[in-house]
């Protein structure tokens, strides 16, 4: 079976000169979830517009469901269900003429069947004739994910998903979209800021940095890379001393207050090789250790990158 | 038509009905017209230029006051659209994305239709004397639905280059309403001063009116002369659906190019 989603070598350059996306490449998997992982202005939510046809790339190639987005962008909008990053409800109607709506955009079969399921899938039966207007920000996105489901996409784009909702409300979410993804076996593709959150959800994930991949790998393999124990050290203003010593141990970075260095010894070896290092006499005032973070390595890859070190190191184009 | 452009279409009709608010204030003041103003000033004045009725003749022209202010009106729901609805999610939809804004001059044109007969109803209910023939008739119909087409033409492009709501709500009175004013829909252009007169003759309205009347009430009763300066009012008609088609070409071409710029980065 292709991989439902392939990209080669995209670039998008916006009018103004704007470089969105830098020559980025990749492939999504049957039936995974794929994250792209970044902060605000990464270049995913391009990324995931040219894959939608909503933003047309400067070059490189881009396939869904094995269509061009380019060269087909009728047979792949017809393969893709999408989830946007703001809401995207038509405001005048019900949760149910929404869902109708779509149906009747992507010619579903026995319609009424399938809206049925998916409003119970989702926990809104009991509000479907209700204005959309009169929902919260969870049922709104609860909608707006059985309504991308309603077609049956062979791959559900997912554009930060979780934006603006109250943790319960993103647990609720993801959760909900586990459930379903098990049970219409669709290839997700999702863009968020949330690591930690897309490091319990996906299967891989791309870490994006301005408009480039600079790591490519399943959320263990990633943080393996960078080493699975973190050691953090709370510090006062002037770090210099502790960041010479730490870089015994490895590439330290400072986050406010806190200093910080990935380490792939264990967690009493580290332990043992800090407290060699006699770090309290550095102004050095509590240190912890505890598991690395796809958070962790998102600022190490950047950090590495912006001290002029070659960005691929773990993985990418794989 | 395909589903797609179906379930668009019936949408806009549908947004159209659910606001019974937005539906009585565009009808308001013509309807007042025909009912109450149009039957006090012909009383008032009595008769007009060659014995014409002076009621049937502004209950008329409040055609072509009703059906471009509603389709300037109609213009807000593409910025609501874009900036607040759906927008994106039809744009992702496997249907060609020129259907969107057809689907909608579709729709727009229903409810002009309906505005139309509204109109003509309440004229005749109030005693307007309405002579019409199927050619003459079919004539008047092209014109109303052109002019409904090249306004809501003009409100799209509009709507997608103007991005705050606030600025499209100025601009539905001064292009919606304004030219009725100028277009002999209450009186006859040829009593403009010339200079106004020349502005009047370019503005689609005008066109629009005349057809109106030589399809609704006669051929003497047009003014299509006071445009065209011709002996055949068939001819003088024509050239005037002719104006109206360019002018709606040229606004849903304008539109449809503003709407593929603003809809595809």
């Amino acid at each position: 079976m292709p991989d439902p989603v392939v990209v080669e070598e995209l670039t998008k350059t916006y009018p103004g000169g704007v470089q969105a996306v830098r020559g980025i490449s990749f492939s999504v998997r049957p039936g995974e979830v794929f994250g792209l992982l970044g902060p605000n202005g990464a270049g995913k939510t391009t990324t995931i517009g040219v894959l939608t046809t909503l933003v047309r790339p400067s070059g490189g190639r881009a396939l869904v469901g094995g269509h061009d987005v380019v060269a087909d962008p009728l047979a792949a909008r017809g393969s893709i269900g999408v989830v946007f990053q703001d809401s995207v409800l038509d405001n005048e109607f019900s949760g149910l003429a929404n869902l109708r709506l779509h149906a009747r955009l992507w010619r579903v079969p026995d319609a009424d069947a399938r809206i049925a399921s998916l409003l119970a899938a989702v926990g809104l039966t009991e509000r479907a004739s209700d204005s959309v207007r009169t929902y919260s920000g969870g049922m709104r996105r609860r909608l707006e994910i059985a309504r991308a489901l309603m077609a049956r996409p062979s791959v559900l784009f997912l554009d930060e998903p979780a934006l603006g909702l109250d943790p319960i409300v993103r647990q609720e979410l993801w959760q909900t979209i586990g459930a379903l993804r098990a049970q219409e076996e669709v290839t997700v593709l999702l863009s968020t800021h949330y690591l930690e959150e897309a490091q319990s959800v996906c299967d891989r994930v791309a870490i994006v940095d301005r408009g480039e991949i600079i790591a490519l790998d399943d959320p263990a393999g990633l943080i393996a890379a960078v080493g699975h124990q973190m050691l953090d050290l709370s510090v006062d203003d002037d770090a210099t001393e502790v960041l010479a010593a730490l870089r015994e141990l490895g590439e330290p970075i400072r986050s406010g207050s806190t200093v910080s260095v990935a380490s792939s010894e264990s967690s009493e070896a580290l332990t043992e090789r800090v407290g060699a290092l006699a770090l309290s006499r550095l102004g050095v005032e509590t240190m912890t250790v505890r598991p690395t973070t796809l958070n962790d390595v998102f600022l190490i890859l950047t950090a590495r990158r912006v001290a002029g070190h070659d960005a691929v190191a773990v993985g990418v184009g794989s | 038509m395909s589903a797609g452009a179906v379930a668009l279409y019936r949408r806009r009709v549908a947004i159209a009905v659910n606001r019974p608010i937005a539906i009585v204030s565009q009808v308001l003041s013509p309807v007042l017209w025909i009912l109450v103003v149009g039957p006090a000033l012909a009383a008032a004045f009595g008769g007009f230029a060659r014995n014409l009725d002076y009621f049937t003749y502004a209950a008329i022209g409040q055609i072509v006051f009703i059906i471009p202010f509603s389709a300037m009106f109609a213009g807000l729901v593409v910025i609501t659209d874009r900036d607040f609805g759906i927008l994106r999610e039809l744009l992702v939809a496997p249907i060609r994305r020129v259907t969107i804004p057809l689907a909608n001059i579709a729709a727009v044109l229903t409810v002009a239709m309906g505005q139309l007969a509204l109109i003509v109803v309440l004229a005749a209910a109030r005693g307007a004397h309405l002579h019409t023939s199927p050619g003459r008739l079919v004539l008047a119909l092209a014109a109303a639905a052109l002019l409904s087409i090249a306004t809501y033409g003009l409100a799209e492009l509009l709507a997608y280059r103007i991005t705050q709501p606030q600025i499209f709500g100025t601009l539905i009175p001064a292009i919606g309403a304004t030219p009725y004013l100028l277009c002999g829909a209450i009186y006859p252009i040829a009593t403009l001063p010339d200079g106004v007169r020349q502005f009047a003759l370019a503005l689609p309205w005008t066109h629009c009116v005349a057809v109106l009347r030589y399809g609704l009430m006669g051929s003497s009763a047009s003014g299509l002369d006071a445009i065209w300066h011709l002996h055949s009012e068939v001819e003088m008609a024509l050239l005037s659906v002719a104006v109206l088609l360019v002018f709606a070409g040229l606004t849903v071409g304008l539109a449809l190019r503003a709407f593929s710029r603003a809809t595809l980065r």
